[in-house]
């Protein structure tokens, strides 16, 4: 089972900066969404992801290859993105929303052939009421949306980077789904 | 099938991991039952949008330096010594590898280790060697211990300390005068002990 991944840490370990420097490459981009995601806040997010490449880094001799690498490293940047919002005082929270909304806005200025303008705004409506209802969400159970629908892992690859029963995670998806079903049902209606 | 059974149904479906079985058995319950056929429209509709909304989000994105902000904060390459990484990563092979080596080292330098000649003292000024040989010459005054290892030692001088033969023999002459004590060792358990009396003395003294 010697992947690309698998291939690069062997790499990276012998001091091979060019190898680590893929190895960002290749999540840093999943990493940023993760983050963003749970945090609703660009800088932070960022710190995230620089975070968890350093502690990739400083416990690359400790990855285990028979465990996919992606399962690692969400793990690091899971586990530090629930920290970041735990620590949150609830103000906070508030102020990073509303100071990021050009940022969810951009979207819409990307020009589309296939799309008309009201096609647009219906989906970027629909995508701010779905982050909004995701971001209501309390952190286990925003967790395992993010990492479900964000990030599209199976509930197996969740169960292993949550290190969690997969019957928790699905009993969680479920509650999920139910939640964001009622909050877009009352939002449409 | 009751309405909550059909719920549960609903979302094993969604992830999946619903039995065609049981995957009939719903079908036929939405058939009957539309509050569970909305239901499951809208639970269908959010799973859409969740996956919708979600995977063309490309309204954020990571700076493009991002690769090179974190190379650069990256602490220096470690050292890596492949033995110390292997002591490291084999901590009990190791010790007892360590063990090993004191007991072979102790029980080999225990004895008969060589054949060579060892003379110690703090003054060996006006002592000779000839060979194994060690001689103290008649008018030279030794300061201090004299101890000589697998040698033979004649005296015929003065030795102001005392004097140590270890595996050898010691001949004093009737010129030759010890201040302090000689000592003959030949046999193994008696080193020990020499060995153990310098530690205790050492020890001691400080």
């Amino acid at each position: 089972m010697d992947n690309l991944e698998t291939r690069l840490v062997k790499l990276a370990l012998k001091g091979d900066q060019r190898a680590f420097a893929e190895i960002v490459d290749l999540y840093k981009d999943r990493i940023f969404h993760l983050a963003y995601r749970m945090l609703n806040n660009r800088h932070e997010a960022e710190d995230v992801v620089q975070e968890t490449f350093l502690r990739v880094y400083r416990n690359l001799d400790r990855y285990d290859p028979g465990q996919k690498f992606s399962t690692w490293i969400y793990r690091i940047g899971t586990n530090l993105s629930i920290d970041r919002l735990r620590k949150r005082k609830p103000t906070y929270s508030l102020d990073a929303e509303i100071g990021d909304q050009d940022g969810a806005d951009g979207y819409a200025l990307i020009p589309s052939d296939n799309r008309t303008p009201e096609t647009e705004y219906m989906i970027s409506e629909t995508r701010t009421t779905i982050h909004e209802a995701i971001d209501d969400l309390p952190p286990k159970y925003k967790t395992v949306m993010i990492l479900r629908y964000l990030q599209e892992l199976s509930l197996q690859e969740i169960s292993d980077v949550l290190d969690m029963p997969v019957t928790t995670i699905k009993t969680r998806v479920h509650r999920g789904r139910e939640f964001l079903r009622k909050k877009l049902e009352s939002q449409s209606y | 099938m009751d309405c909550k059974q059909a719920v549960s149904f609903m979302h094993e479906y969604l992830d999946g991991e619903l039995p065609s079985e049981q995957a009939r058995e719903l079908r036929s319950h939405l058939d009957a039952c539309p509050d569970c056929r909305t239901a499951f429209r809208r639970l269908e509709e959010t799973e859409m949008m969740l996956f919708a909304a979600n995977r063309k989000d490309e309204s954020v994105s990571l700076s493009d330096d991002m690769t090179d902000r974190i190379m650069s904060f990256l602490p220096q390459p470690k050292k890596h010594n492949p033995v110390w990484n292997w002591v490291r990563r084999h901590p009990a092979v190791t010790a007892a590898a360590a063990a090993l080596l004191i007991m072979l080292g102790t029980s080999i330098g225990f004895w008969n280790a060589d054949t060579q000649l060892v003379l110690k003292g703090n003054d060996l000024k006006g002592v000779q060697v000839q060979g194994d040989v060690v001689i103290v010459p008649e008018g030279t005054k030794v300061a201090g211990d004299l101890t000589v290892e697998r040698g033979k030692l004649e005296i015929y001088g003065d030795v102001e300390g005392n004097v140590t033969v270890i595996d050898g023999s010691a001949f004093q002459a009737s010129t030759a005068h010890v201040a302090g004590q000689v000592k003959d060792i030949n046999q193994a358990f008696d080193w020990i002990w020499y060995k153990l009396g310098n530690i205790v003395s050492e020890v001691a003294y400080r």
